[in-house]
């Protein structure tokens, strides 16, 4: 390890960040849905190596059902921050290369969805749209947009006033041309690395609605829905639904913001050439 | 360095903390005891707070008001003895009743109970159209302080139950208010009333029946892991538990499981999916449990001694009607778990597995069905996925699952639904079996079961003059030798486990003979809270 630099480390941290990560998820998919459905017969039994995680009140596998919940909460977490995502760096645009009015428009709105706790904004509209896995797509999509478009209107702004657009758009090059050879080169970095950091927003967003019952069916496995089951026999002594699964929903939102800094070294130019 | 102390320092202030909390949860434990040697207040916990105190819009419904005072009350066998009333007579034809009452009765606010109150309460109960069913009487008349007549429209052999559950209210102190600020005859009176937080009750010194043991009672508002924990801090005396956490010990208390004539088990569609829709547009009718061999093949495979004792730790009984134990019980209904039995009713109607994937059909249609049960409940939830993976071994699939009462209501009508339904009245059955109630939005049919057999029986037990002639009737719903609504005949319902109501008491404190218990979360607890009384 010491002969590489530490640029070659941390890629090769970040890789392997991914790859667990990507582990973690493909695991969860191949487990079929019948490994969770457990037999009543062996319920509430403490963690052992048979089950890991112990089973639970049903006498589901808590640590089959942890891997599964973890596939639906990063499903959730890509697909709600893959939304957000396209959808900032589209009002980022719009607003920092539209008109004056659009820009104050847009900052308004931005400023309308800051002001209120998401987490209530999720419940509205994950209510309103009939919960489950579709109300908290949109529910999530909808609420974690606005600090990402801030950055990148604030990034073409900046990019916008720089000399060598100047001087690209006196040589006559057209604002499409400018946009993608000068403005989005620069935006990638900082769009991957916002969506990357979204992630465990979205993955802890969901397990916090669904907690609360507002989000997935309770049939689903998924951590929020375990956390919320395990409350109701924490007073007995079974502690083990609760703190299993919530570590692991931990470990993995910990790795992902740990991925999203690494990136942001590699890709960030402070940082690139260190 | 400085910042390890730092930390040190916080860990320190947490541990004092701490300590802090745990010594005014243990003084405020003492607190709730009283001082010693006069031991007269109870704090009881119970999981829903009642809607309104008002018996004629539904207040006791099923168990006796504490603040009010009824004409007729239960005892622990559930026969009548008199309360209010001082006798009774029933003319031959069965449609009037005379009751004289007490004299010395006398609401908290000094005026004296009398006829006139009974009649204006039975009449105020029937306009109100709320859960007290009182449509077959016609009027009720003051003849004279004492006496009041009452005349139906029809015989009802069940009108001494509905008299036993509906509290006489004033006349005079009678308006818009009163389910918020009740005055009664009973051998409680509200104090106060924290909405969502607690209702005290203070004992009615001039109660005719004898003063109350326990004479301040503090009914708190809380969940059941809530009121666990409260237990476990000793906060409480009573309170209202569940079958998954009455297994924990807490030192300073017991646990009592009351039997309860609570149930829980599967409704199953009887009528066919024809593309029917209710008046509110509800799917009608499901392809696979209306046919009776799949129902009955269900009955039968489920083991319900092996629920009760592993999903409800023992607290909790096989149910096989909705009356279990009562004296209007067929035990023709009960039948034994018998696995071949079932696979030979299936095999018998041509149901096979042809494709070797565990699930039987016929004709291309597969043995599989949803059942939905209201999320957050844990013990339906539990019942209905044991019951579901019995069931698997048939070759019948039930997928389980949760969701809203909204939902439910929209649902049920063509799908199985986890319902818990109970009470220790015998019109439960009424309800629950009568064509005329069929796909109604209210819990009793949704299954859609008609029977003109089933319809004549109910008729004759509603209306019977004698009680002992009635049961024969209730009997004869669930079983008249060839048919009924029981599982060994046409089996709309799959009944499993009746729950038993886990409550737990402080040590020293008796909390009398309690009636079996009807569902509702624990406020049936309640209902005997004259007879309590700290024994040491």
């Amino acid at each position: 390890m010491r002969k590489l630099n530490r640029r070659t480390r941390v890629v090769i941290l970040t890789i392997f960040l991914a790859v667990v990560l990507a582990v973690f998820c493909i695991l969860g998919m191949l487990i079929p849905d019948e490994a969770v459905t457990g037999s009543f017969l062996n319920a509430k039994q403490p963690p052992s190596l048979a089950h890991p995680f112990g089973t639970d009140a049903l006498g589901r596998d808590l640590f089959l059902r942890t891997l599964k919940g973890m596939t639906v909460s990063m499903t959730v977490g890509t697909a709600a921050s893959g939304i957000s995502g396209v959808a900032a760096v589209l009002v980022g645009i719009a607003a920092a290369t539209g008109s004056k009015q659009a820009d104050a428009l847009i900052n308004w709105v931005i400023d309308l969805v800051m002001s209120v706790p998401h987490t209530v904004l999720v419940i509205l509209i994950s209510f309103v749209m009939g919960r489950g896995l579709k109300g908290l797509l949109a529910g999530i999509a909808a609420t974690h947009w606005c600090s990402l478009a801030r950055l990148i209107r604030g990034e073409v702004l900046q990019l916008r006033s720089r000399q060598y657009i100047a001087v690209s758009r006196k040589l006559g090059k057209s604002g499409g041309w400018i946009l993608v050879h000068h403005l989005l080169p620069h935006l990638v970095p900082q769009f991957v690395v916002g969506l990357v950091l979204l992630f465990p927003h979205a993955i802890l967003h969901e397990a916090s609605v669904s907690f609360l019952g507002f989000g997935l069916p309770p049939e689903q496995p998924a951590i929020g829905i375990i956390l919320a089951e395990s409350m109701g026999y924490i007073s007995t002594g079974m502690w083990w639904p609760a703190v299993l699964p919530g570590l692991t929903l931990v470990l993995v939102v910990l790795l992902v913001d740990r991925l999203g800094e690494n990136l942001r070294m590699i890709l960030d130019p402070w940082s690139a050439q260190e | 360095m400085a910042l390890k102390g730092l930390k040190y320092m916080n860990i320190r202030r947490i541990r004092l903390v701490l300590l802090a909390a745990a010594v005014v949860s243990v003084m405020t434990a003492c607190g709730s005891r009283g001082p010693e040697g006069s031991k007269d207040s109870v704090v009881i916990a119970i999981g829903s707070e009642p809607e309104t105190l008002d018996p004629t819009k539904g207040w006791g419904h099923g168990n006796s008001p504490i603040v009010q005072s009824t004409l007729v009350k239960y005892t622990a066998d559930l026969t009548f003895e008199n309360d209010l009333a001082t006798g009774y007579e029933l003319s031959e034809d069965g449609l009037t009743w005379t009751f004289t009452i007490r004299d010395d009765a006398r609401f908290t606010d000094g005026e004296k109970v009398t006829a006139a109150d009974v009649a204006f309460t039975l009449e105020t109960a029937r306009d109100a159209m709320g859960s007290v069913d009182l449509t077959y009487m016609e009027h009720a008349v003051a003849r004279d302080d004492t006496t009041v007549v009452i005349t139906l429209s029809r015989p009802a052999s069940i009108f001494l139950n509905t008299l036993a559950s509906v509290g006489i209210v004033p006349e005079h102190a009678y308006g818009k208010d009163y389910g918020t600020n009740p005055i009664g005859s009973g051998p409680y009176k509200l104090v106060e009333w924290k909405a969502q937080e607690q209702i005290v009750f203070t004992a009615n010194e001039d109660y005719y029946g004898g003063v109350p043991a326990i004479s301040h009672v503090t009914v708190v508002f809380m969940s059941e892991d809530a009121a666990l924990a409260a237990v476990q801090a000793g906060e409480v005396d009573v309170a209202y538990s569940s079958a998954t956490l009455g297994r924990t010990e807490v030192d300073g208390y017991h646990v009592e499981a009351f039997v309860s004539a609570d149930n829980r088990g599967f409704t199953l569609p009887v009528l066919p999916d024809e593309g029917r829709t209710t008046e509110t547009g509800a799917p009608v009718g499901n392809n696979v449990t209306c046919n009776r061999e799949i129902r009955q093949a269900i009955a039968y495979v489920i083991d319900r001694q092996q629920i009760a004792d592993v999903v409800l730790n023992g607290f909790g009984r096989p149910a096989y009607s909705e009356n279990d134990g009562m004296p209007w019980n067929n035990p023709d209904a009960v039948i034994e778990t018998d696995v071949e039995y079932a696979k030979k009713l299936l095999a018998d109607a041509g149901w096979a597995d042809g494709d070797g994937d565990g699930t039987v059909e016929k004709n291309g249609l597969k043995a599989e069905f949803s059942c939905v049960y209201p999320s957050g409940d844990s013990v339906r939830q539990a019942v209905a996925m044991a019951a579901a993976e019995q069931v698997k071994k048939i070759g019948i699939q039930i997928h389980v699952e949760g969701t809203s009462w909204d939902e439910i209501t929209r649902r049920m009508f063509s799908e199985a639904v986890m319902m818990g339904w109970g009470s220790a009245i015998p019109n439960e059955t009424y309800y629950l079996y009568r064509s005329g109630g069929a796909l109604l939005d209210d819990f009793y049919n949704p299954e859609g079961y008609q029977s003109d057999r089933t319809d004549g029986y109910l008729t004759a037990a509603m209306e019977a003059l004698t009680v002992e002639e009635a049961n024969e009737n209730w009997r004869k719903v669930q079983w008249d030798g060839t048919t009924g609504t029981s599982m060994r005949g046409e089996c709309p319902w799959v009944w499993i486990v009746n729950l038993d109501h886990v409550t737990y008491v402080r040590d020293g404190l008796s909390i009398g003979e309690q009636p079996v218990h009807g569902h509702g979360h624990g406020l049936p607890l309640i209902q005997n809270l004259h007879e309590w009384v700290w024994v040491e």
